[in-house]
């Protein structure tokens, strides 16, 4: 039997299901215990997860496994009728969307994509973790069409899609709370064919977003990964994205041939990335909590940021920064219980934030647009007095709380942070102004 | 409104389905096994587990986690396999009748 924690039950269930045993035994403990300390662990044990083990170890869950059971289905089969509105709620409700509208995926559409591909329809080109479902040239056109793809894209998704199976792809890792997505990396003569996009912007101009999107796309609906099932990232997940190799303007040799692909050959490969924030766990450290964890880590991150350099800068010469931190709610009651309103955060991460001068110095000398030094920017009264100091000083890097926003949101469940980093821009709030009939008119947009 | 007839985007099942193995009513007698793959604090859990357990049955044998690989595992497929086959040749080494895996977060 199995021993998870709150909000990952689900997970579990569905691996147990990915790997043929249906009513896989849990024993869930209540809430992060990434964040508990020995105490509250205690209290949990007793109270609520020990009885959940016996009862997983001496209690039959109830009728025994069929022994198998056929997944297969014919894919030709109409799962709705309806209008293009009535065709995406359908689809959202069976959470086979991302959460925007898609192409409706026709017989007659998906068979114009299968025109693409001599594969057999229903071949298995591979399966897919961690839901371990067959992907086919046929649902992987379905995919393609709702994601807004065009026919001639169809090769290149099945390259895609046996990247995915392959187990150097390690696709079952995805669903780690720290949020891993997927990007598309086009090679070769294909990237000019058809026409995708590998110089500025390249991710938010030509096929680019289609493609990822369709990715995006099949990793749910085939790879079977589901937000709060089975993809887990704690602040959730942006779409898919693809890049293209700007071959070309490169000095090397272009990645597919570093792969071992002839000059030539068209290839796509799948890398994946992880954007989303840290996980403060007061795990070896009985000296600190876990609301003091975090308030060192939320400040530790803001000392790696890009334009770290701008950061200490006020007054009418500074440019703009804003910092926004995401605090998921176990983050944030962890916090609160230890006596931290919400400013006390800001303030607490403002006076944290501190790095040597030295290392400052070399963030500016080297990441910087103008080219002066941190001395010349105290001098100029840009930045504080500090600056001025020697390289072993310790100097705040923040130039006022001000520039820190706190959101609580994220996985309840889960004790993650992240510190957003933007700049030219202030945090600008506006009242929402309703109709006076909203609720009737709310009342009936669903219909 | 033109009505659209719509197919499924989902894959289908791969694996044969089974159910879990049968259940043991009384743990008395009965050897128990503690799977933790270092992570997530199992090392303050399964102490208090196993506390409890044999205070709840005091036939029962339980193997400690530190008998078993305990460590956080490799993420590439083949090493997870390799893995599996050895923790369970050693539950079946060491005469488990029951594992308890955690804590999965």
């Amino acid at each position: 039997m199995v021993i998870t924690t709150t909000g990952f039950s689900a997970q579990a269930r569905f691996t147990g299901k990915a790997w043929g045993v249906e009513d896989l035994r849990i024993a869930e403990y209540p809430g992060p215990i990434g964040i508990h300390d020995a105490d509250q662990i205690a209290r949990n044990v007793e109270s609520v997860l020990f009885d959940g083990i016996i009862r997983g170890l001496t209690s039959e869950a109830g009728a025994p496994g069929t022994g198998s059971k056929s997944g297969r289905y014919d894919q030709r089969d109409v799962v709705c009728i309806g209008t293009a509105d009535e065709v995406n709620r359908h689809f959202a409700a069976q959470e086979w969307t991302d959460g925007l509208p898609v192409v409706p995926p026709t017989i007659a559409r998906v068979e114009q994509f299968l025109k693409f591909t001599t594969r057999a329809h229903d071949e298995v080109i591979a399966v897919l973790p961690s839901a371990n479902l067959c992907a086919t040239p046929w649902n992987v056109a379905v995919n393609a069409v709702m994601a807004g793809c065009r026919p001639e894209h169809m090769p290149l998704m099945i390259a895609a899609v046996e990247a995915l199976g392959d187990e150097r792809c390690s696709l079952a890792n995805l669903g780690s709370t720290s949020g891993i997505f997927p990007y598309a990396l086009i090679n070769g003569p294909i990237v000019k064919q058809l026409g995708i996009e590998h110089g500025a912007q390249l991710v938010s101009r030509g096929p680019n977003p289609a493609i990822g999107r369709a990715i995006g796309l099949i990793v749910r609906n085939i790879a079977g990964f589901r937000p709060g099932t089975s993809y887990m990232g704690t602040f959730g997940y942006p779409l898919a994205f693809t890049l293209a190799e700007a071959e070309e303007g490169t000095p090397w040799e272009p990645f597919h041939v570093q792969q071992g692909y002839d000059r030539n050959a068209s290839t796509v490969t799948i890398g994946v990335t992880n954007n989303w924030g840290a996980s403060p766990a007061a795990y070896d450290t009985p000296d600190q909590s876990g609301a003091e964890t975090a308030l060192q880590l939320l400040a530790r991150e803001i000392t790696h940021k890009t334009r770290l350099f701008n950061f200490p800068a006020s007054g009418p010469d500074a440019e703009t920064v804003m910092i926004t931190l995401l605090i998921s709610p176990s983050v944030a009651r962890a916090l609160a219980a230890a006596g931290y309103t919400r400013e006390d955060v800001i303030r607490q991460v403002y006076e944290k934030a501190r790095m040597p001068l030295r290392e400052f110095d070399w963030v500016l000398k080297y990441t910087a647009i103008a080219r002066t030094t941190a001395r010349e920017r105290a001098e100029a009264g840009i930045y504080p007095k500090a600056f001025m100091g020697a390289p072993d000083d310790i100097v705040q890097v923040l130039s006022s709380p001000d520039l820190l926003s706190v959101v609580v949101c994220g996985d309840p469940h889960r004790n993650r942070i992240m510190v957003l980093e933007g700049g030219h821009t202030r945090p600008t709030t506006k009242p929402i102004t309703l109709p006076s009939n909203w609720d009737e008119l709310l009342a009936n947009s669903s219909k | 409104m033109e009505k659209l007839e719509v197919v499924s985007p989902a894959g289908f099942s791969a694996v044969k389905i089974s159910g879990a193995a049968h259940r043991i009513n009384d743990l008395n007698g009965k050897t128990v096994g503690e799977i933790w793959n270092g992570v997530f604090k199992g090392d303050l859990t399964f102490p208090m587990i196993r506390k409890r357990l044999k205070e709840k049955y005091p036939g029962v044998k339980i193997i400690p986690y530190t008998e078993f690989y305990h460590l956080p595992g490799s993420d590439i497929p083949q090493q997870q396999r390799e893995l599996a086959r050895q923790l369970v040749a050693t539950a079946w080494q060491k005469g488990c009748d029951a594992l308890i895996t955690g804590n999965g977060a």
